[in-house]
C-alpha cells in the first residue's frame, strides 16, 4: 500500500512543517501542501483516477482558513462518489479549543479524526498505526 | 428639556379630554382619544409617546384591559390610570400585574398630575436607558464571542507553527532549509504581532474619547508616507497623494491615521502581482466642513459576494496575505466615532476604491 499526504493549511509555516515531519518520517511518503482548500479539491477532482484503489491518502486539514474553511471543504469532499473517497482519510489538524468547532468536526461522516497542532514525528506515526499504514512491532 | 413630553391621554368623556388638555398643554405634548381604536390609531402613529394615561371607566373596554392588551404590543410608555375610589379593587389587580404604574384619583388635581407625570417619565427614561445599555452588553457579549474564539487560531496558531518548527530544527542539518524555516517563523511572528497592535487598536476605538485637534491632510500623509514607501518601491507601485484643503478640518488624529493605515496598507498588500502598471491613489479634499478622501487601488479586487461582509470582524476574503480579520472592522468603528460614512467599489482583478466622507467635529 502506497501512502502519500495532502496538507491544507493556510499557513505557510504550518505546511512547511508538515513537508518536513512527513519526509523525515519516511523519505518515500509523497506530501502535496495546500494553502487554500479550493486548490486541494481541483487537484484531486483532476487525479481521481490515478488513486489506486490500494493507497491511502492522508489529508491533513485545517479548519479556520479564509474563503473555504475546513468544514466546506469536508462538505466539497462528501460529494465525492464513496469509493473514490475511500481512499481518503481526513485528519483534522486544528489549533482549535472550540467545543461548537469539535462538536461539529465529528458530524463529518468522512473525518477520521482530529489531531491539535502543531504536528510532531510522533503525532504522525501513531497516525499512521491507527490507518493501518505501518504495522507496529 | 428642549421637547416635551408626549402624553396619550385616553377618555370617553370629551369634557375631561379638553379639562386635561387645557390645564397641561404648555408643559407637555397632549394627545386625546375618545376611544379605543382611535388610541390604537395614536399610538401606532406616535411611536415616541412616553406617558398614557387612561380612563378606568369607558363603554366595552375598561381602561385595565386596555393596558393590559397593549402591554405587549406598546411595551415602553408608562401607563397610568385615572378612576374614582370606587374601583379599588381593579386598581389593586392591575397594579400588581404590573399593567398599570400608578393611578390618579378623579376628579383630579393639577398638582397630582404634575407629579405623576414627572415620576412617571423619570421611569420611562431609566427603562430605555436600561434597553440601550442591554443592547450596548449584548453587542458587546457578541464580540467577546468571536473574539475568544478567533483567540484560538490567531493567537495559538502561530504560536502551535512556532513550536512545531522548534520541533523539527533538531532533525534540520541543511543551513539553507533552516534560513527558510526561520523566514517563515519571522512571517508567523510579524502576524501575531499586527493582530495584537490592531486588538488594541480596537479597544482604543471602542473606550477612548474623541480628542479634537485641527487636522492638515498634507501634514498627516507626509507623516504616513514613509511607512509605504518600502512596500512602493519593492513591488513596484506608485504611490500617488494628492491634498486639497484650504478650511480648517477639526477630527481626532487618532482615528483618522488609524483609517489611513488600514486601508493604505490593504491597497498595498493586496496588488495584482501579475500586473505591469501598480499604483495606489489618494485623494483628499476638503470643502464645506467635509474631507471626502479617496483610497484607490489597482489590486486583486473583493469578490461582490465578500464586499458585504468585509466590514465585519473577523472577516477575511482573501488567503494571498496575511490579514487579521480586524482592519476593516477597525475602519468601520472608527468612522462610526467621527461620524463618517465609507463607501467600497471592487472589480475583480482591476482593483479596489474606498470613497470616505468625514465631517469636521
Amino acid at each position: 500500500m502506497a501512502l502519500s499526504f495532502i496538507v491544507i493549511d493556510d499557513s505557510e509555516l504550518d505546511c512547511f512543517i508538515a513537508r518536513k515531519i512527513v519526509g523525515h518520517a519516511d523519505k518515500g511518503l509523497t506530501v502535496k501542501t495546500f494553502q487554500r482548500g479550493n486548490e486541494a479539491l481541483d487537484m484531486i477532482r483532476k487525479n481521481m483516477a490515478d488513486y489506486a484503489e490500494a493507497d491511502m491518502t492522508i489529508i491533513l486539514l485545517d479548519l479556520q482558513m479564509p474563503i473555504m474553511n475546513g468544514f466546506e471543504f469536508v462538505e466539497e469532499f462528501e460529494k465525492f462518489a464513496p469509493e473514490a473517497r475511500k481512499k481518503f482519510r481526513i485528519v483534522i489538524l486544528s489549533s482549535t479549543r472550540n467545543s461548537n468547532d469539535i462538536f461539529r468536526i465529528f458530524t463529518y461522516n468522512t473525518v477520521h479524526s482530529l489531531m491539535e497542532k502543531p504536528l510532531t514525528r510522533e503525532k504522525l506515526l501513531s497516525l499512521m498505526q491507527q490507518v493501518g499504514a505501518i504495522r507496529v512491532d | 428639556m428642549s421637547e416635551k413630553i408626549k402624553i396619550l391621554y385616553v377618555d370617553d368623556e370629551p369634557d375631561n379630554l379638553v379639562g386635561f388638555k387645557a390645564s397641561l398643554r404648555l408643559d407637555y405634548h397632549i394627545l386625546t382619544a375618545v376611544n379605543i381604536p382611535q388610541a390604537m390609531s395614536c399610538l401606532s402613529n406616535h411611536p415616541d409617546i412616553k406617558i398614557i394615561f387612561c380612563d378606568q371607566r369607558m363603554p366595552a373596554t375598561t381602561g385595565v384591559e386596555f393596558f393590559e392588551d397593549i402591554r405587549t404590543s406598546y411595551p415602553l410608555p408608562v401607563r397610568i390610570l385615572l378612576t374614582a375610589y370606587t374601583d379599588v379593587e381593579s386598581i389593586i389587580n392591575a397594579i400588581n400585574k404590573g399593567n398599570i404604574f400608578r393611578y390618579v384619583k378623579k376628579p383630579w388635581l393639577e398638582s397630582d398630575l404634575v407629579s405623576a407625570i414627572e415620576e412617571a417619565h423619570k421611569y420611562y427614561m431609566v427603562n430605555s436607558m436600561l434597553l440601550i445599555k442591554n443592547d450596548e452588553l449584548q453587542k458587546a457579549y457578541n464580540e467577546l464571542n468571536k473574539f475568544a474564539y478567533s483567540v484560538s487560531h490567531d493567537i495559538r496558531g502561530p504560536l502551535s507553527g512556532i513550536l512545531g518548527a522548534i520541533n523539527i530544527a533538531r532533525e534540520i542539518d541543511d543551513i539553507e532549509e533552516m534560513k527558510e524555516m526561520l523566514f517563515l517563523m519571522e512571517k508567523s511572528l510579524k502576524k501575531l504581532d499586527a493582530y495584537i497592535i490592531s486588538m488594541h487598536d480596537y479597544y482604543t476605538l471602542q473606550r477612548g474619547e474623541l480628542k479634537i485637534s485641527d487636522i492638515s491632510f498634507k501634514d498627516l500623509l507626509e507623516e504616513l508616507k514613509p511607512l509605504y514607501n518600502v512596500m512602493s518601491k519593492t513591488n513596484n507601485v506608485a504611490f500617488n497623494i494628492s491634498v486639497e484643503q484650504d478650511e480648517v478640518f477639526r477630527s481626532d488624529e487618532v482615528p483618522l491615521k488609524l483609517i489611513f493605515n488600514n486601508l493604505l496598507s490593504n491597497a498595498f498588500k493586496y496588488q495584482d502581482k501579475s500586473r505591469k502598471q501598480k499604483s495606489v491613489d489618494v485623494t483628499v479634499e476638503v470643502k464645506k466642513s467635509v474631507a471626502t478622501i479617496h483610497i484607490k487601488d489597482t489590486g486583486i479586487g473583493i469578490l461582490g459576494s465578500h464586499i458585504g461582509e468585509i466590514f465585519n470582524l473577523f472577516y477575511r476574503a482573501n488567503s494571498q496575505e496575511v490579514g487579521s480579520g480586524f482592519g476593516l472592522y477597525n475602519v468601520k468603528s472608527a468612522l462610526l466615532k467621527l461620524n463618517g460614512q465609507i463607501e467600497v467599489n471592487s472589480v475583480m482583478h482591476q482593483g479596489t476604491s474606498f470613497k470616505i466622507t468625514i465631517p469636521s467635529i
